[in-house]
C-alpha cells in the first residue's frame, strides 16, 4: 500500500477512492478524503479552518508573537496610544499593548472554548444517549433535567453560577458548561430514537451486549457527527457568552487579557479612544465567525445520511 | 425599469428623512430660559425624608430645599453661617445652646417658621431612627429624652442640651447635616398615617422653608425643583431646575455638547477631556468631602508588620494615577482629613520608592515578597487604580491577586473582616473632623462581633491611645487646640496605620456657556443650583 501512496498524486487520489478497498485502512481514509473534498468545496468552511489554525498557531506561539508584556504598561508615557508606529493596535487604559492582549487573550479564549467543549459536550450525550436508549421513567427525568436548564436564558443562568462560584475564568468555565449541556443531550436523544429500533441494534441485543455496550460502542458513535458540528456552531456562542461574563467583570480577573473583560474597560474611551475597545471587539467577531463557517462547512461535509453511506 | 424606480424611492425616502433630521436636529437644542437642567446619575435617591436620607444625591436636593438653624459656609468651609438661626449662645458648662430663630419666617406651604419647628424636626429624626440620627444621638440624646433635651421655650426660642461639654464648632458642624433640616410641623402631622410622623408621606413630598421647592420626583427618571417664593434669603433667579437621570458619560457628554442640558455632572476623565476643548462648555470642580484610600485587614499576619504597611505605602505610582487615572476627578491626598475641613493635614510624603521598598520588606524578612489579594468594586477608577497598584507592587515582588466583584459583595467581605486588602472610597458623613477621625483613628472593641464597626475596627487595627486621642479631641473646645490634636492624629495614622490613603475626590460639572453662576460645594448638601442664572 506504501508503494502505491508513493507514485503518483494521480493514483493517490484513485487509490483513496477506490470503489474496492482492499483493507478497513483504506476504506477509512477514503471515506476521510471524501469527506475533505466536500469540505474543501465549501471556500467559506476554508476560510473558518484557517482562522481557527490561525488562532491556535497564535496561541501557540504567543510568546515569541507578542512584542511587549500583556500585563505591564507604562501609566506615564503609554497610555491610550492610537494604533500605527511603536503600538501596531494602540494601548489601553494601563498603557499596555494591545496587540500584545490580544495575542495572549487567544490562550485564554482557546481554553475557555474547549474546555467547555470537553465538559459540556460529553455530559449532553450521556444524558441523551442514555435518556434514548432507556425511555421510560428515565427519560422522562432526563428530559426534565433537561428542560428545566433550558428554560433559563443561557448568560443569566451562567451569570448566578459565577455570582455563586465567585469571579474568575475557572468558575466562568464551569458556569458555562453547566448551561450549555442541554441542547447537546437533545440532540443526542433525538438520534438516539432514530437509530434504536434498528436491525443492527437488535442484532447486537440478540449477541448478548449490555445496555452499556450498546449505548457507548453503537449509539454514541452515530451521534458524534452531529455533535461535533453542533459544538462547534457553539463554539462562537461559548466565546461570546465567555465574553460577557468578561464584560460584566465576572470572567476573567484583571490582569488578564480576556478579550470581553478588555471591551467593557474600553467601553468609558469609546468616543475618543474607539480601538481600545474596538480592537477586542474584531477579534471576537472573527474568531466567532471563523468558528460558524468552520462549523457550517462541517455540517455540510459530516452529514451522516449523505451520498457516501 | 421597476428596479430603478426601486432605487430611487429608496433614495427619496432617504433625502426625506435627512431633510427632517436637519430641520429638527436645532430645534431639539435650547432650553427654557427660564429652566436649568441638569444629567445628573442620582439612582441613589431613595427618600426625600431629610430625617432618613443618607444618600450623596439626596443631599444636593435637600440643601436646596430645607433651611436648617446653621448652613456650612462655603467660602470657609472650617466655619458655620447663620441660616435661620439669628443668634445663638453657649452655656458656660458647654452644655446647653441656644437658638434665637430669625422672625417673620414662612414655610413654601404658608405656615410660618417657629423653634417649635425646629424642635419638632429633631425629635422627629430622633424617634424615627433611621440610618443618619446618629449625627444627633451622639450628643447624649435618646427617643427617651429629646423632648426635654431638643425643646422650644417659645417661639423663637430653641434649646438643645448635650450630656459632654463637646466642641462648640463639632456641634454647629453637625447641626449643619441634613438630618437637622427644619421640617413643617402642621403640614407634615396632616399626613402622619400609622404614628410614622409622616414618613410614609416625606418620602416623596415636601414640607420645607429653602430657597427651592421639590415639586417631583420620580425615580431614576427626573426630579424637579422649583422656585419657592416664601424663602426668607435671595430667592432663585430661575423658576425651575429640572434634574435628569443619565447614567452614562458619554450620553451625558453628548446631551451637553447638543445642548439638550445645561450642566453634565457625572463626566468621567476622558470625556471631561474632550467636553472642554468646546467653546461652549466650561467645567468647574470642587473638592469634596470623599477620600478613595485602600486598606490591610491587621488578621493577615505579613501585613500586621510595620513594616510591610510602610513598604506598601511606597510601592504606589501616586503622581502617574493622578496625572492619568483620577485627572479631573481627584486630587492627590494622604491625610485622612479632606482639604477644607477643620484641621485638615496637608502633607503628602509617601511617593512611588521601590528600592525603599525593598529594604523596608527585607527588614521584615519577606526579601521574596508575598502573595495578597484585594477585594475589587467592579467600577472605575478603583479597578484602574488596583490594576496599577498591581504593576507597582510587582516591582518589589509582592503579588497582588485582584479579586473583583459588585458593591455588595465586596462591602460584605469588608465589613465582615475578612478580606486581605480593600480599596474604597470613604465619605464624610458631616462635615466635621470627628467624621473621619471616628473611623480611621478610632476603634473602641477589637473583638469580632463588636458594636462599633470603624474602618479601623474592619481592618482589625487595635489602637487604644489612638481611640483616647480621638475622643479628646472631639471634647476640646479650644478650637486652636482642637485643630493640633487632629494634626497629630493624621500624622500618626499616616505614620503607621493600615490604610494607604491615595486622593481626595473632586467633583466636576461641565457647564454651558449660558449658565451664570454654577458653583459646586465643598459638600453634596452645598451643591446650591438657587444661586444659578442664565443669560
Amino acid at each position: 500500500m506504501s508503494e502505491t501512496a508513493e507514485t503518483s498524486p494521480q493514483t493517490l487520489r484513485d487509490w483513496l477512492l477506490s470503489e474496492r478497498p482492499q483493507s478497513r485502512m483504506q476504506a477509512r481514509l477514503g471515506r476521510f478524503y471524501m469527506i475533505w473534498r466536500r469540505f474543501t468545496a465549501n471556500k467559506l468552511a476554508v476560510v473558518g479552518l484557517v482562522i481557527i489554525l490561525a488562532l491556535l498557531f497564535v496561541a501557540a506561539f504567543a510568546d515569541l508573537l507578542a512584542p511587549y508584556s500583556p500585563t505591564v504598561g507604562d501609566l506615564r508615557t503609554t497610555r491610550l496610544l492610537p494604533p500605527g508606529g511603536e503600538f501596531l493596535l494602540g494601548t489601553d487604559d494601563q498603557g499596555r499593548d494591545i496587540l500584545s492582549r490580544l495575542i495572549y487573550g487567544s490562550r485564554l479564549t482557546l481554553y475557555v472554548v474547549l474546555l467547555v467543549a470537553i465538559i459540556a459536550a460529553p455530559i449532553g450525550l450521556l444524558v441523551g444517549t442514555v435518556a434514548g436508549y432507556a425511555g421510560g421513567w428515565v427519560d422522562a427525568v432526563l428530559m426534565r433535567i433537561t428542560d428545566i436548564f433550558l428554560a433559563f436564558p443561557k448568560l443569566i443562568l451562567a451569570l448566578a453560577f459565577v455570582a455563586a462560584l465567585g469571579p474568575g475564568i475557572e468558575n466562568a468555565v464551569i458556569a458555562i458548561a453547566i448551561t450549555s449541556w442541554p441542547p447537546y443531550a437533545r440532540m443526542a436523544r433525538a438520534e438516539t430514537l432514530t437509530v434504536r429500533n434498528s436491525d443492527y441494534i437488535a442484532a447486537v441485543q440478540l449477541m448478548g451486549a449490555s445496555p452499556t455496550r450498546i449505548v457507548v460502542r453503537h449509539i454514541m458513535p452515530l451521534c458524534l457527527s452531529s455533535l461535533i458540528v453542533r459544538v462547534t456552531l457553539d463554539m462562537a456562542g461559548i466565546i461570546l457568552t465567555a465574553a460577557g461574563l468578561g464584560f460584566l467583570g465576572l470572567g476573567a480577573q484583571p490582569p488578564l487579557p480576556e478579550w470581553g473583560a478588555m471591551i467593557a474597560s474600553g467601553r468609558r474611551f469609546i468616543l475618543d479612544q474607539w480601538w481600545v475597545a474596538a480592537m477586542p471587539g474584531l477579534a471576537i467577531l472573527i474568531v466567532s465567525l471563523g468558528f460558524n463557517l468552520l462549523g457550517d462547512g462541517l455540517r455540510d461535509a459530516l452529514d451522516p445520511r449523505g451520498s457516501n453511506q | 425599469m421597476m428596479m430603478n424606480l426601486g432605487r430611487f424611492r429608496i433614495l427619496a425616502a432617504g433625502a426625506a428623512i435627512s431633510a427632517i433630521m436637519a430641520v429638527t436636529g436645532p430645534a431639539w437644542t435650547a432650553t427654557p430660559q427660564d429652566t436649568l437642567v441638569i444629567a445628573f446619575a442620582f439612582d441613589d435617591i431613595i427618600t426625600l425624608d431629610p430625617a432618613e436620607s443618607f444618600e450623596l444625591s439626596t443631599g444636593e436636593i435637600l440643601g436646596n430645599s430645607y433651611d436648617r438653624l446653621v448652613r456650612l459656609d462655603i467660602n470657609d468651609t472650617s466655619n458655620v453661617t447663620k441660616d435661620i438661626a439669628e443668634s445663638w449662645t453657649v452655656s458656660e458648662d458647654g452644655l446647653t445652646y441656644t437658638f434665637k430663630i430669625k422672625p417673620d419666617l414662612k414655610f413654601a406651604s404658608g405656615n410660618p417658621v417657629t423653634a417649635e419647628d425646629v424642635a419638632f424636626s429633631i425629635q422627629r429624626a430622633v424617634k424615627l431612627d433611621k440610618s443618619p440620627v446618629f449625627i444627633l444621638t451622639q450628643f447624649g440624646i435618646t427617643a427617651d429624652n429629646v423632648e426635654e433635651k431638643a425643646k422650644a421655650t417659645d417661639p423663637s426660642t430653641f434649646v438643645l442640651t448635650l450630656d459632654q461639654p463637646y466642641a462648640p464648632s463639632f456641634v454647629l458642624n453637625c447641626l449643619t447635616a441634613d438630618v437637622a433640616s427644619v421640617v413643617d410641623k402642621k403640614l407634615v402631622l396632616e399626613n402622619v398615617v400609622d404614628n410614622d410622623y409622616g414618613n410614609a408621606w416625606l418620602k416623596t413630598h415636601y414640607a420645607g422653608s429653602g430657597p427651592m421647592k421639590i415639586r417631583d420626583w420620580r425615580a431614576n427618571e427626573i426630579l424637579v425643583l422649583e422656585r419657592n417664593d416664601n424663602y426668607h434669603g435671595e430667592k432663585a433667579k430661575l423658576v425651575r431646575v429640572i434634574y435628569r437621570h443619565v447614567k452614562e458619560s458619554a450620553t451625558q457628554r453628548l446631551l451637553l455638547e447638543k445642548g439638550d442640558v445645561d450642566v453634565a455632572r457625572n463626566l468621567e476623565p476622558g470625556d471631561l477631556d474632550a467636553v472642554s476643548k468646546e467653546d461652549s462648555i466650561s467645567l468647574t470642580n470642587a473638592p469634596k468631602g470623599t477620600i478613595y484610600y485602600f486598606s490591610l485587614n491587621q488578621k493577615n499576619e505579613t501585613l500586621a508588620k510595620p513594616e510591610v504597611r510602610e513598604a506598601l505605602k511606597y510601592l504606589v505610582d501616586y503622581e502617574a494615577i493622578g496625572a492619568t487615572l483620577i485627572k479631573g476627578i481627584g486630587t492627590l491626598h494622604q491625610t485622612f482629613l479632606p482639604k477644607g475641613v477643620l484641621g485638615e493635614l496637608d502633607e503628602m510624603p509617601y511617593k512611588l520608592d521601590v528600592n525603599k521598598a525593598k529594604e523596608l520588606l527585607e527588614k521584615a524578612g519577606l526579601k521574596d515578597g508575598f502573595s495578597v489579594t484585594m477585594d475589587v468594586r467592579n467600577n472605575q477608577p478603583v479597578t484602574g487604580i488596583a490594576e496599577s497598584v498591581q504593576q507597582t507592587f510587582a516591582k518589589a515582588g509582592v503579588k497582588l491577586e485582584i479579586i473583583p466583584g459588585d458593591g455588595k459583595q465586596t462591602l460584605t467581605k469588608y465589613r465582615a473582616r475578612n478580606h486581605d486588602m480593600y480599596i474604597g472610597q470613604w465619605g464624610m458623613d458631616y462635615w466635621d473632623p470627628h467624621s473621619n477621625a471616628d473611623t480611621f483613628s478610632s476603634n473602641p472593641d477589637n473583638k469580632d462581633g463588636a458594636s462599633s464597626t470603624t474602618l479601623a475596627w474592619r481592618n482589625s487595627w487595635d489602637i487604644p491611645e489612638l481611640t483616647k486621642e480621638t475622643r479628646a479631641a472631639v471634647l476640646e473646645r479650644d478650637t486652636a487646640k482642637r485643630i493640633e490634636m487632629y494634626h497629630d492624629l493624621q500624622k500618626k495614622v499616616l505614620e503607621t496605620g493600615p490604610y494607604v490613603i491615595l486622593f481626595q475626590q473632586t467633583e466636576v460639572a461641565g457647564v454651558r456657556g449660558n449658565v451664570e453662576n454654577y458653583r459646586l460645594g465643598p459638600s453634596f448638601s452645598t451643591n446650591y443650583v438657587y444661586t444659578v442664572s442664565k443669560k
